[in-house]
């Protein structure tokens, strides 16, 4: 029996669990300790993630390999982030309870198996426990009806994506006879039957709903808005990662050879998301629903390389979501600083004269725009760089001329939050801002702006990992 | 014969109660059109020689989840003209999405091949000489173990869920606790007074409100506290 | 072909009708019994006018019954109203088909016998909602949520122990179960279970000292308040086929069955059947005797004890015998 192979998943639950009776058991408010305790084993996770051997266990469902080790450890740096985020905010808008960091525990752990997922069965498995508790999470804040009716929403949605995930699964199982990837690899031909690409369809209908791309994207800005900042933080992260590794590895492993028959859906996607991203988010006045749309157009973005099919295309996807980590969590420790007299404001016109009143944090947060416009030298340039290339050299002209033209277009609005902190009148200064914020703010920064300089380990392993991918 | 009697019987009222769950008028009627699918469902795994799946499906699906479903409608207040308003409009739109669906579906048994390897392909075949349940116990907890956690831990995760936003914990509640009351002995609670003969209550102490307490611990739901003061109490302890 | 089915058909009726007449006797006669039971526990004298010793008492009601009116409140759900004593009288028979009086004595010997009684006992609750919600009446209402979330709360620790015994045996089917017993019963070994198994069925049948859906001091008669001549009759034929299914399963799970309870000569000239009923109507005077005796429950009490002391327990016990099984090399391998 290899069941060492899911060594870090099994310890995550196991302290999931022993966090989840500390919390119980406690006389006092455990939030802090149990939120403390999770990032702590979210670390252990990473070192023991690092530690495995690549292999395949529990007859197919569990695989371990350089890309689900890329991939998870980028998911556990995202989830470790939104808990340091969670740690000031929660207690500031009252609602630290010791469940929030076991439920984001528990979410990351189904992002865990859906990365390492070898078989529908596990993929669907951890896809549900990571939305299910995503779902509870984002009505965490059950006295503010924002917070419940994006719940609800994400929940309704949710399920009917589930849906469509699930029919797509049964229609593919039909054709092909088996659950497990290579099974399913092994039973389809090169030219597949009309069924099995509406299978596939379906499939990457249900995944993309996760991801928020357009046209699965509806939910998005409202969940984004309603959400307590801290659960938004961890789904603008960790989620994106998982879904995004899941849809590579379902496209990539099963279907690896059936480029032609899901090359067109994912151009499609990315297009429709880059547009959407780019037009939709510049009426946009509330920061967390312009990062919404934000989002929705980073997920175009990341998508191209995944049309190309190519192992170029993977390592840029890759490397775009490592930016793209760094930057949303940035950018969100910097909303949720956004506070004066200790309500949360969150319109774009309340940083206006941020460049003055807090200069370090304004300049944060400019970084996060320029890096998410694709500036150079910022971070999210060079993940912008390796995904246009990878379409360029795959022949996707129309995709990389498409994504420089929705750059420019998606760069007005960033600017503008810039523009709004330099060049308006100052209102009044923010409250002062907690050392965890600062931290996760400029660690953030910092990592966006150097990126070039330590960049080349990241592209090594994520090359590794796309060739792993590829086989 | 018999058996395909009992087939077609099954699988009639199967397909017209399915569709009765979206027809009928009264929720609560649904809800039982739907009990009775799965039990019909249940009937036709059991002529499949699936015993297991068939009454594990009466005893999850019905015996529990119908419940709840039942309990939820019955005490909805739902105004049911209201709710059958939009079928008119919307129902050419949900004809469509289930014209597609179907179209599909007849694609997908129109197209389905049998994959050359299908005899390797079982993960664990079924050894003759064994009942169904006990190859399902065989595959569930080792080739599946995995998925089997994994699937407790969903229903881990929703039950926490269902307490982190429904249970409103009232401190202040008063709470019954058994151990408590069964260790409390008489001389915790009842104090036993000589009263003279022509002694009035004033000169006891015997009145409400109590001003002078006696120490005895506010306990909840056993009852107020005799209102006897502990200066006269006499026959503490002999009070069997 | 069409003639041996016919055969089978008619055989299974047969065999059904060996089984149900008795179980209908049996039930008569424990209303008589209880009356009497209680009435001796209480110094009193209970029924005995109607024939010798009163012993016509059951007969005497059942024309009483079958001759009164059938009430339907107004605003009630006709059809279900109806249907609701009709299910729990239904489901109270059929799960009498599994039951082996001796060895291989029952109509159907299926391999999955117990869960097919689990199955049959967790729907006996569906009679009760919509009886309740069928009447249109807050009381009955009232009395069918509380007998529901009864029911489903003590089902869950009724499964543990169930499984408990189900891993000594190594098998589903009751005739298993049994013979599983030669050398000891399981209420020796699996005593706490035995306890736990034993209150949970007067849980699941709803009778005292959990008889809360009908507490007649608070909600007049629960569910079944608006239900008149048969209709009520079926519930309360339903009531006591219940427990007397529920005995049989205690005496299966934990009594050995039809088997001695020594095994040796004089034992073992009584005929299995003998003993298996022996044995149940000790477990339905524990029932009489436990109702004579012990006062209601609140409802928080009867929640708290179902989910937090049974489930634990028997959740607990489950995890200690598996280890001991295990630890011992004890467990019933059929296979490999």
């Amino acid at each position: 029996m290899t069941w060492q192979i899911a060594l870090p998943e099994i310890c995550l639950g196991g302290a999931g669990l022993i966090i989840l009776m500390v919390g119980v058991l406690s006389r006092r408010n455990a939030f802090t300790t149990a939120t403390l305790l999770a990032i702590a084993a979210f670390i252990a996770t990473g070192y023991l993630i690092l530690a495995e051997a690549p292999g395949v266990g529990y007859a197919g469902l569990f695989v371990a390999d350089a890309f689900a080790r890329f991939m998870q450890l980028l998911v556990l740096a995202g989830a470790i982030l939104a808990l340091l985020l969670s740690l000031d905010y929660n207690k500031a808008a009252a609602i630290d309870r010791f469940e929030f960091p076991v439920l984001v525990l528990f979410s990351t752990l189904g992002m865990l198996v859906m990365i390492s997922a070898g078989n529908m069965i596990s993929l669907y498995l951890g896809l549900e426990l990571q939305s299910l508790c995503i779902y509870v999470l984002a009505a965490f804040a059950r006295d503010t009806r924002r917070s419940v009716e994006a719940g609800l929403k994400y929940f309704v949605l949710g399920a009917l994506a589930s849906g469509l995930l699930l029919y797509g699964i049964s229609l593919v199982y039909g054709f092909s006879g088996g659950m497990d990837f290579a099974e399913i690899r092994a039973a389809l031909t090169a030219s597949p039957a009309p069924g099995l690409v509406i299978g596939i369809v379906f499939m990457v209908a249900g995944i993309a709903f996760k991801l928020s791309a357009a046209p699965f994207h509806m939910w998005t800005p409202d969940v984004y808005e309603g959400a307590p900042t801290s659960v938004t933080a961890l789904l603008a992260t960790a989620p994106k990662v998982a879904a995004i590794a899941l849809l590579l590895r379902v496209l990539a492993e099963p279907f690896g050879h059936l480029l032609q028959s899901w090359q067109q859906l994912i151009i499609l996607v990315s297009i429709v998301s880059m547009l959407w991203g780019a037009f939709a988010a510049i009426g946009q006045t509330n920061i967390k629903r312009l990062m919404a749309y934000s989002s929705i157009g980073h997920m175009g973005y990341a998508l191209i390389g995944l049309a190309t099919g190519t192992a170029a295309g993977i390592r840029g996807v890759m490397i775009y979501m490592v930016t793209y980590v760094f930057m949303s969590a940035g950018s969100f420790a910097i909303i949720i600083a956004m506070r004066r007299g200790r309500q949360p404001v969150e319109r774009i016109a309340d940083l206006t004269g941020l460049g003055r009143t807090d200069p370090a944090l304004a300049l944060a947060l400019a970084v996060f725009m320029f890096s998410m416009a694709g500036i150079p030298p910022m971070a999210g340039f060079f993940g912008k760089l390796y995904v246009f290339l990878a379409a360029v050299q795959g022949g996707l002209w129309t995709l990389a001329v498409l994504g420089v033209l929705t750059s420019v277009v998606g760069a007005y609005y960033y600017l503008r939050v810039i523009k709004v902190m330099y060049f308006d009148a100052a209102g009044d200064a923010l409250d002062k801002r907690s050392g965890v914020l600062s931290t996760v703010a400029f660690g953030a920064a910092a990592f966006t702006v150097f990126f070039a300089a330590f960049s080349q380990p990241i592209i090594g392993a994520a090359e590794a990992a796309s060739r792993a991918l590829l086989g | 014969m018999l058996i395909t009697a009992v087939f077609w019987i099954f699988a009639t009222i199967l397909v017209v109660s399915a569709a009765l769950v979206v027809s009928a008028r009264n929720p609560v009627h649904s809800v039982l059109f739907l009990i009775l699918c799965f039990f019909n469902a249940a009937g036709l795994f059991l002529l499949a020689g699936a015993e297991f799946l068939a009454l594990i499906l009466v005893v999850v699906y019905v015996g529990a989840v119908a419940v709840l479903f039942l309990f939820v409608v019955m005490m909805l207040d739902v105004n049911f003209t209201q709710l059958r308003e939009g079928v008119q409009r919307y129902a050419p739109v949900g004809a469509t999405i289930g014209v597609v669906l179907l179209a599909e579906l007849l694609m997908t048994f129109g197209g389905v091949r049998v994959a050359p390897s299908l005899a390797t392909l079982h993960v664990a075949p079924i050894a003759a000489q064994t009942s169904n349940t006990e190859a399902l116990g065989l595959v569930l907890y080792t080739h599946y173990v995995l998925a089997f956690q994994l699937s407790g831990l969903v229903l881990l995760v929703a039950m926490i869920g269902a307490i982190v936003l429904t249970l409103r914990d009232k401190p202040r509640a008063r709470r019954q606790s058994i151990a408590r009351q069964t260790t409390r002995e008489v001389g915790d609670t009842l104090l036993m007074v000589d009263v003279r003969p022509g002694q009035t209550m004033a000169e006891l102490g015997i009145f409400r409100p109590l001003t002078t307490l006696p120490q005895a611990p506010a306990l909840d739901l056993i009852g107020p506290t005799p209102p006897v003061s502990a200066d006269d109490a006499t026959g503490r302890g002999d009070a069997a | 072909m069409f003639w041996q089915d016919v055969t089978t058909l008619s055989l299974t009726v047969l065999e059904a009708l060996a089984i149900l007449v008795p179980v209908l006797l049996c039930v008569a006669y424990a209303t008589y019994a209880e009356r009497r039971v209680l009435a001796a526990m209480q110094s009193r004298k209970g029924p005995n006018v109607v024939g010798a010793f009163g012993l016509m008492q059951p007969f005497a009601d059942a024309a009483k019954m079958l001759l009164k009116e059938t009430i339907i409140p107004a605003g009630a759900n006709r059809a279900l109203f109806l249907a609701g004593p009709m299910l729990t009288f239904i489901l109270a028979m059929v799960a009498w088909a599994v039951i082996p009086v001796n060895n291989h004595w029952a109509v159907a010997d299926i391999n999955v016998g117990i869960l097919y009684l689990f199955a049959i006992s967790s729907l006996g609750v569906y009679g009760i909602i919509i009886a309740g919600w069928a009447s249109n009446s807050k009381y009955a209402f009232l009395g069918a949520l509380r007998s529901a979330a009864q029911m489903v709360s003590y089902e869950v620790s009724m499964g543990f122990v169930i499984v408990c015994v189900l891993l000594c045996v190594g098998s589903l089917n009751l005739n298993d179960i049994v013979l599983a017993q030669k050398t000891i019963w399981f209420c020796v070994p699996l005593f706490p279970m035995f306890v736990i198994f034993f209150i949970s069925t007067l849980a699941e049948t709803g009778r005292a000292p959990f008889d809360l859906p009908e507490g007649e001091s608070e909600i007049v008669a629960g569910f079944f308040v608006e239900y008149s001549s048969m209709s009520f009759g079926l519930f309360f034929l339903g009531e006591y086929a219940n427990m007397f299914l529920m005995s049989s399963l205690t005496t299966i799970l934990f009594l050995g069955g039809w088997l001695s309870p020594l095994p040796f000569a004089p034992f073992t000239w009584v005929p299995g059947p003998i003993w298996f009923l022996l044995k149940v109507f000790l477990c339905i005077f524990m029932f009489f005797w436990v109702r004579a005796t012990f006062p209601r429950y609140r409802y928080d009490q009867l929640m708290r004890l179902g989910w937090k002391v049974f489930l634990p327990i028997s959740l607990f016990w489950l995890v200690l015998t598996a280890s001991f099984l295990f630890a011992f090399h004890l467990l019933p391998h059929k296979l490999a």
